[in-house]
């Protein structure tokens, strides 16, 4: 018990005071603190934090009684309304319309309700805790803290929580807030038949549609996938190594003027994506695009040359695609490993040298060991980034060449996941299939990437280039 | 090494002149001919000296609007090419050899690349010339210069990396050059007949900025460069503070936030971008000017969780400063504000410069936000427009007009930052 009161009476432990403690070991007032808020600091003289917990409950209550629970008593059934109907109203003696319930709406408030329960259940733990220490402080004839002290407190041990609150109420507010509601849209039946925003629950059925390998579905989105996976394996790996080899080659001892070849390569990560890929889809249009006229005018090509294929032939955009990519992705290459590359021991090389190693049994043996033992896990996130890469296919191709074979032509053949995916929810208002797809896409971005950083190298053995 | 060097040289002075001297036999060989006319390089080269080469190269000759020079010059450089190696024994001479076989093979590209059209035009053919009907003899001629100013390359020992380089540096500069280019062009629509503007002119910018009526270039940057300021100054705060908590403090959210922030960056970044429009239309943030102020909130909202970068920076300052500056009664606030941030310029400058850029690169979160209302476009999804369908007929060159605009103080920052993300990844201080 000495000890214990030391540790609290030592400042070093806050934690100390915990909502059990609190709920074992508090007074009464302690315990009302957890139905009326702040109590437990009004009665020992904190009034402005009292009152800050208690209003935060009242604002609460007064939200729920108002509004919250209407919506979130319709939050089962998302609206008992479907049509609209005509409903004899008997005072007017006339027909009226009946709109349907917004189900969009009544779920976008339940959601927001439940966060905002999320977060009262916070305020009623810290109101808890803090009266318990209020209590505790006091039976030990400690001081208790005032208001301005507790603002001292809060810019230097517990600094991490006002740095941190207004970023978190970002985070929670524009990414997780909305991500909750699309993954809660994944089971409703909201897709472009739906008018008014009227929909309802519908279980899992949208992922039966979707991972049905026969279905209308099942052939879209197997097809996807697996161009997703190859195109992501060739971006991350060609771009990996050819822009190791350009980073080694211009680190060559005899090269001149190397800030000048970085430049130059790097210029082109420097232009915002959306200049030099729709720049590079014009040029490549056929017949109007400036490669085809260049080529056309030179005498190379008779005809125009269609570079993003057909709908019967999909493999030349889907080259080209990746061969636009090399473009965008080489120079990132570059900047990232080149100050990696430089950190290799030189004493490697040169035993390699004395062996008689060529340049490419060097590269195989000792540069991409190395490398792939730092950069595993950027090569993963790259990966991942791949898997998501929006901007190089919407901005280069836009998904063409567009084929009836897919659901409602909605998809292209070079079309991935992701950009399916915007073209689900943005122009055909199919979201509850485009939610099941973001889903899909993270179980799969998050299931690879566990699985290989656990086997690579710097996750096994951590001393193993050292 | 110095015994290699030698080796190389006696190689060289055999092997470069007669590879030149072959390069030099092929150049009397036809390299264009169908029905009764050929012409060789030897005869364009007569032809361009005012001598009589013959009916097809003096036709040639005559419409080709390039410099004639580039006949005369391979001609020249192969003969001091093939002669020099015997006349001059000091290593300055080797330098003119492969001055000397750059300067044909680059004349050689120029000849291929311009003179089907020419041919053409001379209507003494008949059909059509194409590049594919070049007779063997042109292409074997251009071999051998290859592989001679590879072995002078390697004589001379600087390194033929270098050619490779400036090869791909073209490829990677070129787009580049022709969004310049097309941004000067004085022909309207977007089909071009030749590669080459006709016609040149500024009016594609000075539109831009007079004909506004449609599409408001100047209250698109102007747009953009408010919500990139204001967003910038948020976030650059959020991820400031939270890499600071993340690695200057312990408190036991620290392992599942960031746990969690890694978990969240696998979610697709725009599956969310619906929810995100109708919660700001729910709050009612969706029209007018308040569009911009959902854009500012869009792109500053989630920016915590991008802390790595400055998480990785903040861990190389040494702790011993913070404890330092602890026992002397600093609160921890005064450690985050007076030491740690004058200590990091680098990454506080790359922060600042990421975040102010990202308005003027996305356009997805903007296409749904402002949707079409061409007001509150920013710049990207304002050009964006300018390609589609109905208007890229009369917005063609204007839209690289525009997109040079963009580019030109992106780039700068981007490239003026870059000594500051290197720095930002390699720490504080240095040992």
């Amino acid at each position: 018990m000495a000890g214990k009161k030391n540790a609290v009476g030592s400042k070093a432990f806050p934690t100390e005071y915990t909502v059990t403690n609190a709920l074992k070991k508090g007074d009464l007032v302690t315990k009302l603190s957890a139905v009326i808020f702040g109590l437990g600091n009004l009665v020992h003289g904190q009034i402005i934090k009292g009152l800050i917990f208690l209003a935060a409950e009242i604002a609460y209550i007064i939200y729920m009684v108002s509004f919250g629970v209407g919506q979130l008593s319709l939050l089962p059934s998302l609206g008992h309304i479907k049509d609209q109907q005509q409903i004899f109203n008997e005072e007017t003696q006339l027909f009226e319309y009946v709109q349907p319930d917004n189900s969009m709406l009544i779920l976008l408030y339940s959601v927001i309700t439940l966060f905002l329960t999320a977060a009262l259940i916070l305020v009623l733990r810290a109101s808890l805790k803090s009266a318990y220490e209020a209590q505790y402080r006091k039976a030990n004839n400690m001081t208790i803290p005032s208001f301005k002290e507790d603002i001292a407190i809060a810019f230097d041990k517990k600094l991490h929580r006002t740095l941190l609150s207004l970023p978190c109420l970002g985070i929670v507010l524009f990414t997780i807030m909305p991500l909750v509601f699309m993954i809660l849209m994944a089971f409703t039946d909201y897709d472009r038949t739906n008018k008014d925003n009227t929909f309802d629950w519908v279980g899992l059925v949208n992922f039966k549609k979707v991972l049905d390998f026969g279905g209308e579905f099942g052939k879209t989105f197997w097809p996807v996938l697996g161009w997703t996976i190859i195109w992501a394996i060739f971006a991350t790996l060609l771009n990996y190594i050819f822009g190791m080899i350009l980073a080694l080659t211009i680190n060559r001892k005899d090269v001149k003027y190397k800030s000048f070849w970085r430049f130059c390569f790097i210029l082109s990560v420097a232009i915002p994506q959306f200049v030099s890929l729709l720049a590079i889809n014009q040029m490549l249009q056929s017949p109007s695009g400036a490669l085809n006229v260049l080529l056309q005018d030179m005498g190379f090509l008779e005809t125009p040359y269609q570079f993003f294929g057909s709908a019967q032939n999909p493999l030349s955009a889907r080259v080209l695609v990746i061969i636009v990519n090399l473009w965008v992705g080489i120079p990132y290459t570059l900047l990232t490993t080149t100050g990696i590359l430089q950190n290799i021991p030189a004493e490697l090389y040169e035993s390699a040298k004395v062996d008689g190693a060529n340049p490419f049994v060097t590269f195989v043996k000792i540069t991409l060991p190395y490398m792939l033992f730092v950069t595993a896990p950027s090569l993963i996130q790259s990966f991942i980034g791949n898997i998501n890469n929006f901007n190089v296919i919407f901005l280069l191709t836009g998904g063409a060449p567009a084929t009836s074979e897919y659901y409602k032509s909605t998809a292209g053949k070079t079309d991935l996941l992701v950009t399916w995916l915007y073209k689900l929810t943005i122009d055909n208002q199919d979201y509850s299939y485009g939610a099941v797809i973001g889903i899909l896409v993270f179980i799969i971005s998050i299931t690879f990437s566990l699985t290989v950083y656990r086997r690579t190298g710097s996750y096994k053995n951590e001393e193993g280039f050292q | 090494m110095s015994y290699n060097m030698m080796d190389y040289r006696k190689k060289y002075q055999i092997i470069v002149p007669v590879l030149s001297l072959l390069a030099l036999v092929f150049l009397f060989f036809p390299f264009v001919s169908k029905g009764d006319y050929s012409m060789s390089l030897f005869s364009l080269f007569l032809a361009s000296i005012g001598m009589d080469g013959n009916t097809l190269a003096a036709a040639t000759i005559k419409n080709y609007s390039l410099t004639k020079l580039i006949f005369i010059l391979p001609v020249i450089l192969l003969v001091v090419s093939a002669i020099l190696p015997f006349v001059a024994h000091k290593k300055s001479s080797y330098h003119i050899t492969d001055i000397a076989l750059v300067i044909s093979l680059a004349c050689h590209f120029l000849i291929m690349v311009s003179i089907c059209k020419k041919v053409n035009a001379t209507g003494l053919l008949g059909s059509k010339f194409y590049v594919k009907n070049f007779q063997f003899t042109f292409w074997i001629e251009a071999i051998l210069l290859f592989v001679a100013l590879f072995q002078s390359f390697k004589a001379t020992k600087s390194s033929i990396v270098h050619i490779i380089l400036a090869v791909l540096s073209i490829i990677w500069v070129s787009p580049i050059l022709w969004v310049i280019m097309t941004s000067f062009r004085g022909e309207t629509g977007s089909y071009f007949t030749s590669f080459w503007p006709t016609k040149w002119t500024l009016s594609n910018y000075t539109r831009l900025f007079t004909e506004t009526d449609i599409f408001n270039f100047p209250r698109w940057f102007l747009n953009t460069f408010i919500i990139a300021c204001f967003s910038c100054i948020i976030s650059s705060f959020y991820v400031l503070a939270v890499s600071f908590s993340m690695s200057r403090m312990r408190f036991k959210m620290r392992k599942p936030f960031m746990n969690i922030a890694l978990i969240l960056g696998m979610f697709p970044g725009f599956m969310s971008m619906i929810a995100i429009y109708y919660i700001l239309k729910g709050v009612g943030l969706t029209e007018g000017v308040l569009k911009m102020v959902s854009l500012v909130l869009v792109y500053s909202g989630g920016a915590g969780l991008g802390f790595y970068i400055a998480k990785g920076f903040f861990d190389t300052i040494p702790k011993s400063i913070d404890e330092a500056a602890s026992i002397d009664g600093a609160t921890k606030f005064q450690i985050f504000w007076q030491i740690t941030i004058p200590l990091s310029k680098p990454i506080i400058v790359y922060t600042l410069v990421t975040s102010f850029m990202g308005p003027w690169l996305d356009f997805i979160f903007c296409r749904v936000i402002a949707g079409t209302d061409a007001k509150y476009f920013t710049v990207a999804v304002g050009l964006w427009n300018m390609l589609t369908k109905e208007n890229i007929q009369a917005f063609y060159t204007r839209f690289f007009a525009g997109a040079v605009l963009v580019s030109i103080p992106i780039s700068i920052l981007f490239i003026a930052t870059q000594k500051y993300y290197s720095d930002g990844l390699s720490g504080a201080v240095k040992g």
